[in-house]
Order: structure tokens, then C-alpha cells, then sequence
């Protein structure tokens, strides 16, 4: 099969891209694959979810503009940089780019609470947490029906957890740091 | 003794058949995606911190009562060809076989529990069964990771889960995937609206090989999509109960086949064990292709012999990379179509 993009040299790449909501493949050859940015063989497989996973992006049109490309500062990966690969560098990352990741997530899995196993030494840390969240919707409902006595007892009881957490080594999250 | 060489010249203890539903199942895997926390993922590593990953991930796995006597493979003392029987036997991925800084594959006896260290994730742990079987393949899977827990800290966040260098997998890390032959349902044209409602419920379907690879010889994997907000529990029922209807999907096509043309379909299926039983060349399309109604044939009762096991056993064997595990010099097609038939043929040998 000939390259489809210029037609002479033998198409080797199979190269799929998601444009306006529609998925298009193409046969090139590398040259022409490398023009377009697909390099190597695991480039040729990684791309179509690269894509697919971009299209779910950009369905969203959320773009981000390049002036707020935000930086991880621990492996050093931009937010553009995975946009392009599609792999994200680090744990921290996850924290770097929350606010991005975060609506990417829901469409990728309708979903982001994590709801599986929890390892062993974060499970009370991790209790905790949840607790705080369920607790904080609470108080958002009791303000939002003005019990404001209720929603001060649950001020209280959100502080009192945080506290014992705050006496609890923080462990999630990569927040150690050891090969640099 | 569990070496290589004992390893590749025996079949993996998974395409024996004996777990649930064999003849439609071929196998059920299920996969765990870790990270350790403090270190960069693969992708972003350097070959220094990947060495030191591999050494902590082995570490702690020779302490686990189900990886004693693992095969540890450092791949960068694999050669091709083993690599490639490595991805044959669904030990390794198409991609773990290209180079990479800190690779090693890990082999359990009988090859049920097998890890990659620094694929796409610092630890990709899998349990392979036979059968229908994903609550159970979870079941030793997630023992096996508890006990490595114990020697290795997690990346982990409370909000998303296990962290993973692709947020596809971020959660529970977990895939379970199930190998299905639906031969009746691609006969009888019903497979694409059948595997249409599959994946409007939340599932995947693949070809043989994972993701990229043809359906060949009527075999789909069926996976779950989603890795976020669901328990491990709740993802490996919903795919059992799924592959379940599959299942009975199946056989019922297949029993409608028998009933439309019973003389014709037994024709079919004594003629490609007339044909498996003396070629002198087989490509792999025609080898699956044939086996493909043999298998049918004998799930059907139009003949007894061979079994399951050996319809499973010669999926992976007439592979080109196992064709070409004895030779020392890179094999021809025309080499391995060679190969191919003897084996098949030795294989079926004293059939009546």
C-alpha cells in the first residue's frame, strides 16, 4: 500500500486521529509519519488513543490556551507535553494538573471517586478523607436549608477530623521525593 | 525446577481447559497497575532510577509466598526470539518486548501469576486462569498485591485511587479481561450487534493479541473499560456476569447452526481434522481458520477428539515465535508454515 499522504513511498504507520468527533486512520510512510509527529513503532500503536483520548479532550472544548500550560515540578512534564503523549510523568502530577485532569476523568470513566482498595497504611488517612467530603456536602445542604445550627456542629466535627489527621503523617500522593 | 527452558517447552497451565464454561472461555486475566510512590513512572525515568524500581519491585516479591520460585527475566538478557515467545504467552506486551531502561518479566510456576516491572507502569501484576472465572483471578491477584504492599509503597491518592501513568487506568489499576471464542455468533452474523450492546454496558472487545489485533479465528477479549468509581469486586462481577450472557449467547447460535445444517457443519468440522491431521505446510491464517471449526466441532459433540487442551494448547504453540524457539537462525514463513504442520500434525497423531 502506498503512503496516502504523498503517494510514492510504501505506507508502514497506521496513524488514527479524531477530528471533529469522527475518527479518520491513514496510511503513511515513516517520513511522512514523522512529519505529522508519529515516530516508532510504539508511537503508531500509542497513537489512536493518544487520539482518542485528546478527542474526549477536545469534545469538552477545553483547551487550554498556552499561556496557563501549567508545569510539573517534579518530573518537569507541561500539561501540552501530555496532551501530545498522553502519559502523565509523576504521581504529583495528579496534583499539578487536577483542575485539567479532573473533567478529562468524569469522560473517561463517568466517575472520580476512587471506590477500590485502599493500601493498608493510607486506609485510615483515607476513611478520613471521605468522611470530610461527605461531611462538607452536608453542611453545603444544611446552609443551602439555612439549619444553621446543624451546619455549625458540622463545622465543628470537620475540624475535629482534620485535626487527627493533621496529627497523621501525610503518605498520599508522591509527597516524597527521592531521586533528585 | 522452573527454568526457561521448562517453561517454554510446556503450555501454559491456563489453556488447560479445566476452569468454567471451556468451551466458549478460553481464559480470564486479570491485571493490577502500580506505581511506587517517590519515583518517576517509566516514561519520565532514568535508567538509574528504573534499575533501583526493579530492584525494590523484586525485592519484594521474592518475599511473596506466591512468587516462590518465580522466573525473573532481566529483559535486556532476553533475546527476540524469547521475547517474542514471552508476548505469545501473554507474559509480556508487544511493547515490553521493544527496549526499555529496568525491564524485567516475572514468571510464576505454571505462569497463573506473572509481573512486568517498568512497562507503561512501574509494576503491572497479572493472575491468568482458566475459564470464566474474573472474581477468582481477582481474588489472587489482589492477595498477591497485598502481600507486596507490605515491602513497597504505593503511589496512591485518596480522591482517584492507585495512580498510573495513564489516566485510562487511574483507580483501581485493574483490567479483566476474558478471552472468548464466539464462533457461532460470527456465523451466524450476530456478533456485531451482540458486541455493539457489550460495550454499551461499559466493556471493550479486542482482538487475540489486545488492543490492535484482528479477531483471529473467531476469539474477542472482552474487558472493562473503566477503572475510576467502581470497587474491584463490583468491575470483575459486572465483566463475569457479562462474559455469563456471552456465554449463553453463544450457544445458542451454536445451536441454531447445528439445527440449520447439521451435515454440512459436521462435513466442515471433519474435513479441517482431515486436513490438520496430514498438511505439510500451514500458514497461521489457515491453521486458525481450521481450528476454529474443529474447536466448534468438537464443542458441538460432531466429534470427540481432540480435546479442548490440545485445541488450546496448539493456539500458542503454532505461533511464530514458539515455531522458532528450537532454531538458531532467524526462521523463514515458509520455515515456520513447515514447522507449523508437524506440530499440528504430531499433535493429532494417532486420531481415529
Amino acid at each position: 500500500m502506498k503512503c496516502e499522504r504523498c503517494g510514492t513511498r510504501t505506507a508502514t504507520v497506521r496513524y488514527a486521529e479524531v477530528v471533529d468527533g469522527s475518527l479518520t486512520t491513514w496510511h503513511l510512510c515513516e517520513e511522512c509519519a514523522g512529519e505529522r509527529g508519529v515516530t516508532g513503532s510504539l508511537t503508531s500503536l500509542a497513537g489512536p488513543l493518544v487520539n482518542i483520548l485528546m478527542g474526549l479532550l477536545e469534545g469538552g472544548g477545553e483547551a487550554v490556551p498556552p499561556e496557563a500550560d501549567p508545569t510539573c515540578p517534579r518530573c518537569g512534564l507541561s500539561y501540552g507535553e501530555f496532551r501530545r503523549v498522553g502519559r502523565l510523568g509523576c504521581g504529583t502530577c495528579y496534583d499539578t494538573f487536577g483542575a485539567q485532569l479532573r473533567p478529562l476523568l468524569r469522560r473517561i470513566h463517568g466517575s472520580t471517586e476512587h471506590a477500590g482498595c485502599v493500601p493498608t497504611e493510607v486506609s485510615e488517612d483515607h476513611q478520613r478523607r471521605k468522611e470530610i467530603v461527605k461531611l462538607k456536602r452536608k453542611l453545603a445542604r444544611a446552609v443551602q436549608v439555612e439549619d444553621y445550627e446543624l451546619a455549625a456542629e458540622l463545622r465543628d466535627t470537620i475540624r475535629s477530623v482534620e485535626c487527627e489527621m493533621g496529627s497523621v503523617q501525610k503518605v498520599d500522593v508522591d509527597t516524597r521525593n527521592n531521586d533528585e | 525446577m522452573w527454568t526457561l527452558e521448562t517453561m517454554m517447552s510446556e503450555a501454559a497451565g491456563w489453556l488447560d481447559a479445566s476452569g468454567p464454561e471451556p468451551d466458549v472461555v478460553l481464559s480470564t486475566r486479570v491485571r493490577l497497575a502500580r506505581n511506587l510512590s517517590g519515583e518517576k513512572f517509566p516514561c519520565c525515568s532514568t535508567d538509574e532510577a528504573a534499575g533501583r524500581v526493579r530492584e525494590r519491585a523484586l525485592s519484594a516479591m521474592s518475599k511473596s509466598n506466591y512468587l516462590t520460585n518465580a522466573l525473573v527475566l532481566p529483559m535486556e538478557d532476553v533475546d527476540p526470539v524469547t521475547r517474542r515467545v514471552l508476548v505469545e504467552r501473554h507474559l509480556i506486551s508487544a511493547a515490553f518486548a521493544e527496549d526499555g531502561a529496568g525491564r524485567a518479566a516475572v514468571a510464576g510456576e505454571g505462569e497463573l501469576v506473572s509481573a512486568m516491572i517498568n512497562e507503561e507502569d512501574h509494576l503491572r501484576l497479572q493472575c491468568i486462569r482458566s475459564g470464566l472465572t474474573p472474581v477468582d483471578a481477582w481474588r489472587l491477584v489482589e492477595r498477591i498485591d497485598s502481600e507486596l504492599e507490605r515491602n513497597l509503597h504505593y503511589a496512591f491518592c485518596s480522591d482517584w485511587g492507585y495512580l498510573t501513568a495513564c489516566p485510562t487506568n487511574v483507580g483501581t489499576g485493574m483490567r479483566v479481561s476474558v478471552l472468548a471464542n464466539l464462533a457461532g455468533l460470527s456465523r451466524t452474523g450476530r456478533i456485531a450487534q451482540v458486541l455493539k450492546s457489550v460495550s454499551k454496558l461499559g466493556l471493550s472487545v479486542r482482538g487475540f493479541y489486545g488492543e490492535g489485533s484482528s479477531a483471529q479465528g473467531g476469539f474477542f477479549q472482552i474487558s472493562n473499560q473503566t477503572t475510576l468509581g467502581q470497587s474491584e469486586e463490583d468491575i470483575a462481577n459486572t465483566v463475569e456476569r457479562v462474559a455469563a450472557q456471552l456465554v449463553n449467547l453463544e450457544h445458542e447460535a451454536r445451536g441454531e447452526l447445528l439445527k440449520s445444517d447439521e451435515h454440512r457443519l459436521e462435513d466442515e468440522v471433519w474435513r479441517a481434522r482431515g486436513t490438520l491431521a496430514n498438511a505439510r505446510l500451514i500458514s497461521s491464517a489457515e491453521f486458525m481458520d481450521l481450528a476454529s471449526s474443529l474447536r466448534l466441532g468438537v464443542a458441538l459433540g460432531l466429534i470427540d477428539a481432540p480435546d479442548l487442551a490440545t485445541l488450546n494448547r496448539l493456539l500458542v504453540a503454532t505461533q511464530p515465535g514458539h515455531l522458532s524457539r528450537t532454531r538458531a537462525q532467524r526462521t523463514t514463513a515458509r520455515e515456520r508454515d513447515i514447522a507449523r504442520a508437524d506440530l499440528v500434525r504430531k499433535s493429532l497423531a494417532g486420531l481415529n
